[in-house]
């Protein structure tokens, strides 16, 4: 197999766009994708500064790597989860690659915020994947805005965002199908959230981190046996295969004719959103979600026996 | 013989033969873009050959949350 550009050998076979690159090529497509995606939809504007989450894969650390090599001026947030059996090998992994590309980190502790994974787990009944994303989504943010950042960055691929927006139509739930994009304006007490490598499968931001040698977390969370969106990520691997193609259709499709309609629909709905009252972050109901999870947890923390 | 590593599942899987990595993903139920395909330093494609003595790394590439 020949590189599509230059005719070296090949090293990464891309179905989807009918071609294959060595590994030099690939990195300008890399970039050029990266790039697109940020001119395209006003991702960062110049002089901004970016918090990048970092969980410790492939996809965030890829991320920050290209956004610093892009010149933009960013910083890690890591959260760290308390999970026991996997927490501290992610942290290690997110640290020690801040360290050798000499890059800023920040790290927020949910032990020392009273809240970590595994109480969670243990004291509340919902599934742990989704109070875990709304815990980190809320760190994410508070520290975007308490630190000056104007942007928020994650590192969710096509495939993630393709799994998310098939997860969201199967409920049309359109609450999440009126902002769901790569692009999520500052607004209401959130920073804009933006995601540079949604134009990028997970096949390539894999390819990229093991080209630049990033070493990273890739053991799976010890509680998210069940996410359904591995389970959705399978599907459409299967369509991509029969039809390549398929997930950057569906999704483009989606900014351009189906997101419009969502949003007007919410914006004739209207959502009022005001500060937590316990800690400043926007939310419809007094107390935010989060705040009311660390005083669920708190109060069957204290009276649990077996903690005393 | 040809040796095997999967990542993440840590599973180590020994073949007397396989003609070309494409017979290796078919044989571990993988498509192209399921999982990298190492050899040393290098990432294969689908049409690269595997001799005796190869020491293959299968990493899969798909995210669980």
């Amino acid at each position: 197999m020949k590189c599509r550009k230059c005719k070296a050998p090949a090293e990464i076979p891309l179905p989807s766009h009918n071609t294959a690159f060595c590994r030099d090529c690939f990195a300008a497509y890399f970039t050029g994708q990266v790039e697109k995606a940020i001119r395209r939809h006003g991702l960062i504007n110049p002089g901004e500064r970016v918090l990048v989450a970092l969980s410790g894969g492939k996809d965030s650390l890829s991320l920050m790597l290209e956004l610093s090599r892009l010149g933009y001026d960013v910083t890690g947030l890591h959260v760290d989860l308390g999970i026991p059996a996997s927490s501290p090998a992610a942290r290690a992994k997110v640290a020690g690659f801040c360290e050798l590309h000499g890059l800023k980190l920040r790290v927020v502790e949910l032990i020392k915020e009273g809240l970590p994974i595994p109480d969670v787990k243990r004291y509340i009944n919902r599934p742990i994947c989704s109070a875990c994303g709304k815990i980190k989504r809320h760190w994410f943010n508070r520290v975007a805005l308490e630190d000056g950042f104007q942007v928020l960055a994650t590192g969710h691929n096509l495939d993630d965002e393709v799994a998310r927006l098939f997860a969201n139509t199967l409920r049309w739930d359109a609450g999440y199908l009126s902002d769901q994009g790569p692009c999520l304006n500052a607004e209401n007490g959130f920073a804009r959230k933006i995601k540079p490598l949604y134009r990028l499968s997970e096949f390539e931001t894999a390819c990229y981190a093991f080209l630049n040698g990033i070493e990273i977390h890739s053991a799976p969370c010890p509680y998210s046996g069940k996410a359904s969106f591995t389970g959705h990520k399978r599907l459409w691997a299967d369509l991509e295969h029969q039809s390549p193609g398929s997930k950057i259709s569906f999704y483009d499709g989606f900014l351009k004719r189906g997101r419009p309609a969502f949003a007007q629909v919410e914006l004739e709905a209207g959502v009022t959103l005001a500060p937590c009252e316990s800690c400043g972050s926007p939310t419809s109901t007094g107390i935010c979600g989060v705040c009311r999870l660390g005083i669920a947890v708190r109060e069957r923390r204290a009276a649990d026996p077996e903690r005393q | 013989m040809i040796t095997v590593f999967v990542e993440p599942d840590n599973e180590t899987h020994t073949f007397e033969r396989h003609n070309t990595v494409l017979m290796l993903q078919k044989r571990l139920g993988l498509r192209v873009n399921d999982a990298l395909i190492i050899r040393g330093g290098t990432l294969l494609t689908p049409d690269d050959r595997l001799i005796d003595g190869d020491e293959i790394r299968v990493r899969k590439v798909i995210s669980r949350g």
